[in-house]
């Protein structure tokens, strides 16, 4: 994804677009997943409860 | 190369990607205090009465934590209306106002917050008013 791409995409997430919201968060998978970890194991409701505070605060961010 | 280039120069990703990681630490924070209270306070009533009765070692703990002071009432009344309670507020009044355990005490033999302690002193003296004021009979 490059500059202008994601500059454009995360404007759409920001203003409530879900398709670039989505994207977004599959972009930052890698980083959801990461802190998903509790004792070493993956915890798959920490991993929602992640996925859904970022979608409510995503909002907040100041582009 | 050239997408390296171009990666390092993108000050909102780079802002963007920060920001996120402090939400995300925060989040799960969060979430793991969140899981912790709610382990720790576990509601007698919940639990199965075959439970705390059972003669097992395993739960001796539990049967004695919710076991009764066997003091006598002076009134009948009273008496039927204590013994429709839960077991757990029976036994948050009798620790507060028979053994004179502070509530922060309380809290902490049944692992629980201070505050539910509050809330559940002042919760049991209202349901025992209205049973007093009723006869002493009925549930809570």
């Amino acid at each position: 994804m490059n500059k202008e791409k994601f500059r454009s995409v995360l404007t759409g997430a920001v203003a409530g677009c879900q398709k670039d919201l989505e994207q977004i968060l599959n972009f930052y998978m890698p980083l959801i997943d990461k802190n998903s970890y509790v004792n070493g194991r993956l915890d798959e409701d920490l991993k929602q409860y992640l996925m859904i505070h970022i979608a409510l605060q995503i909002g907040k961010f100041p582009v | 190369m050239n997408h390296q280039q171009e990666s390092e120069k993108d000050e909102l990703r780079a802002r963007f990607t920060g920001w996120l990681e402090v939400t995300l630490y925060r989040a799960k924070l969060n979430y793991l205090k969140k899981q912790d209270r709610e382990r720790k306070t576990i509601y007698v009533d919940v639990l199965p009465e075959e439970l705390l009765v059972e003669e097992n070692s395993e739960w001796k703990w539990l049967h004695r934590l919710t076991e009764q002071s066997g003091f006598d009432f002076k009134e009948e009344k009273l008496e039927r209306a204590f013994g429709s309670m839960t077991r757990q507020r029976q036994r948050i009044l009798t620790m507060l106002f028979v053994e004179e355990k502070t509530p922060e005490e309380i809290a902490r033999q049944l692992g629980c917050s201070q505050q539910n302690v509050y809330k559940q002193r002042s919760e049991a003296l209202i349901a025992l008013r209205n049973m007093l004021e009723r006869g002493g009979e009925g549930n809570e």
